[in-house]
């Protein structure tokens, strides 16, 4: 996250800053309080391609414009793997002369990604692996080995991959013993990045 | 829209409606007018220079006109147009938004037939088959015309009220391992990636299985 | 994954986010397909289909067209609607990061242009030419599904 000031006014929130997890990317800031006075925010952005082609031409996010609330979720318009510009704006509602404006940008790519949360139990010969939806974005990748035989590991993207309608997917595997151990990562082929592995869990 | 003393009102709503790439143009009648309505349609490919008069749609007193055949073709993109005729008035032409074919269709659920045997349930999905002009004409499913056609498959133990999803590539779908003497509820969906297109769920098909064979 | 799809040309692979792509699309298509009154002609299919490229020239036919929006189509299609607005500009820039990767495939020579595919590119410039700049460039972005469409 690079960070350029312009310049700082008594209208400059603190801690401005886009929190980014699994493809989820939100702007938050601390309210200004000014006594007698409602501060509002605005945001604007540009992608790389209005970088190049439109440099003046930033794109207004009208859902987060003139808002008082201090964060807001721009996932659906960071939706490429490229830099984007931000142009954060609070000022007065009375009196708009009095302004603050900072000037960030950000990549998709540096988004954080956590392992999965899974459960997995046995169901007759039946490894079945549950693990939350983490989005359209998201493929898995599931190990899983017969306790003790750390080497011999079998890896899949998903055999099987099933996604719940709702919340959960699926992962089915044939198995031939009771005492399997599992982990899982997630991996985003949007921005060719995985997570780390999870805590490893085996059958008790 | 045209001034009521010598021209008629505009045909309203003019749209395809369209499923399994059966393409039937729609409308609704002029505002403030019973029978004796008459209209005319055509169509024309985008970004060829023509329209050409559906002759079956000539005067008609339906508000609907089947373009299943002339809109085949779903490599291409079509517009049609409706005009409205009552007692030597008529309307102006009406036309649709622009119709892709393999974008704008809705796709019926898949065919399910279910088996069982004491431990397992086997399940064969048929996608539905894309519009033919006849009978006696080559089907062609539309797994040909998605490839990356895939089925959602909903798998219900009526005893735990436990629900299990498949999300499948090929047709065919076993699900071992279950339990004897238990009723399984199964549904599906066709699923398509992109273009971004899903049918709605199948009825459920339910099977039980059968008495546990190692105990006889 | 629902999201993404892997494009293979030959020895160049391209990941790109189609079904980011087609929901911009689909969400403005009426709103832009509106803007385009001329029903006589296409950019992209006069006088022939994509669908009539040799696949052997598919990738240099792509890589094309992917400079041809970013260089030249998007730029003409600011809109006075905010929210349309901002749909092209996630596909503009999704077309720029799917531009890069093309172009990193043409300097391995992995994305050989043929006879074919250099006539059929000038034909889509003839046909984008022959308009005022801001119809061809609206007409040239009403056409994104057809070249979706052949692109899958």
């Amino acid at each position: 996250l690079g960070i350029l000031f312009f310049f700082v006014f008594f209208l400059a929130p603190q801690n401005i800053s886009i929190l980014s997890t699994n493809m989820k990317h939100i702007l938050t800031w601390s309210p200004v309080i000014i006594q007698g006075e409602t501060v509002r925010y605005s945001v604007e952005f540009q992608g790389e391609y209005e970088r190049f082609f439109f440099f003046f031409f930033w794109i207004p996010i009208s859902e987060c414009s003139l808002i008082f609330f201090s964060f807001f979720f721009i996932t659906e318009d960071i939706s490429a793997t490229v830099f984007f510009f931000l142009f954060f704006l609070a000022d007065l509602g009375a009196r708009r002369s009095d302004f603050f404006f900072f000037f960030f940008f950000f990549n998709r790519n540096t988004t954080s990604l956590t392992s999965p949360i899974f459960f997995f139990f046995f169901f007759g010969y039946h490894l079945l692996v549950e693990l939350e939806d983490m989005g359209p974005a998201f493929q898995f990748r599931v190990l899983y080995w017969k306790k003790g035989q750390e080497r011999r590991v079998s890896v899949t993207l998903g055999f099987w991959v099933i996604r719940e309608v709702s919340s959960v997917v699926h992962l089915f595997f044939f198995v031939f013993f009771f005492e399997y151990c599992v982990k899982a990562q997630s991996y985003v082929e949007a921005i060719n990045r995985s997570s780390s592995f999870s805590q490893t869990q085996c059958c008790l | 829209s045209g001034e009521l003393y010598c021209s008629l009102l505009n045909p309203r709503n003019v749209r395809f409606e369209s499923i399994n790439m059966k393409n039937v143009l729609h409308w609704s009648a002029p505002e403030g007018t019973g029978n004796g309505v008459l209209y005319r349609v055509k169509y024309s490919v985008y970004g060829v220079g023509k329209w050409i008069r559906k002759p079956e749609c000539r005067n008609i007193n339906r508000t609907w006109c089947d373009l299943s055949s002339e809109t085949s073709d779903y490599e291409e993109q079509y517009y049609a147009s409706v005009k409205a005729f009552l007692n030597g008035m008529f309307s102006d032409w009406v036309e649709t938004t622009r119709f892709n074919p393999l974008t704008d269709t809705k796709i019926d659920p898949p065919m399910v037939s279910v088996s069982s045997t004491d431990k397992s349930i086997s399940i064969i999905l048929t996608a539905p088959e894309k519009w033919k002009r006849s009978p006696e004409e080559e089907s062609k499913s539309l797994l040909q015309v998605y490839p990356g056609l895939q089925y959602n498959v909903s798998v219900l133990n009526k005893k735990t009220k436990k629900r299990w999803f498949f999300s499948i590539s090929n047709h065919t779908l076993v699900v071992p391992w279950l339990e004897p003497e238990t009723a399984y509820c199964v549904s599906a969906q066709i699923h398509i990636t992109t273009p971004i297109l899903d049918s709605g769920f199948s009825k459920e098909y339910c099977i039980a299985t059968s008495k546990d064979k190692t105990e006889a | 994954t629902a999201g993404n799809k892997i494009l293979h040309f030959g020895a160049c692979r391209v990941s790109m986010s189609m079904t980011e792509i087609r929901a911009g699309f689909t969400a403005i298509k009426a709103n832009i397909q509106a803007r385009d009154p001329i029903r006589t002609l296409s950019i992209l299919s006069y006088p022939h289909s994509l669908h009539k490229v040799n696949s052997s020239d598919r990738c240099c036919i792509t890589h094309h067209l992917f400079n041809f929006y970013v260089d030249k189509v998007f730029k003409h299609c600011k809109t006075e609607d905010s929210y349309v607005n901002r749909k092209i500009s996630s596909i503009a820039n999704s077309f720029l990061s799917i531009k890069r990767k093309l172009g990193q495939c043409h300097e391995k020579n992995q994305c050989m242009c043929g006879q074919e595919s250099t006539e059929k590119f000038k034909q889509i410039l003839a046909n984008y030419e022959g308009l005022n700049v801001t119809s061809a460039a609206m007409k040239s972005l009403g056409e994104l599904d057809i070249l979706l469409d052949w692109m899958e």
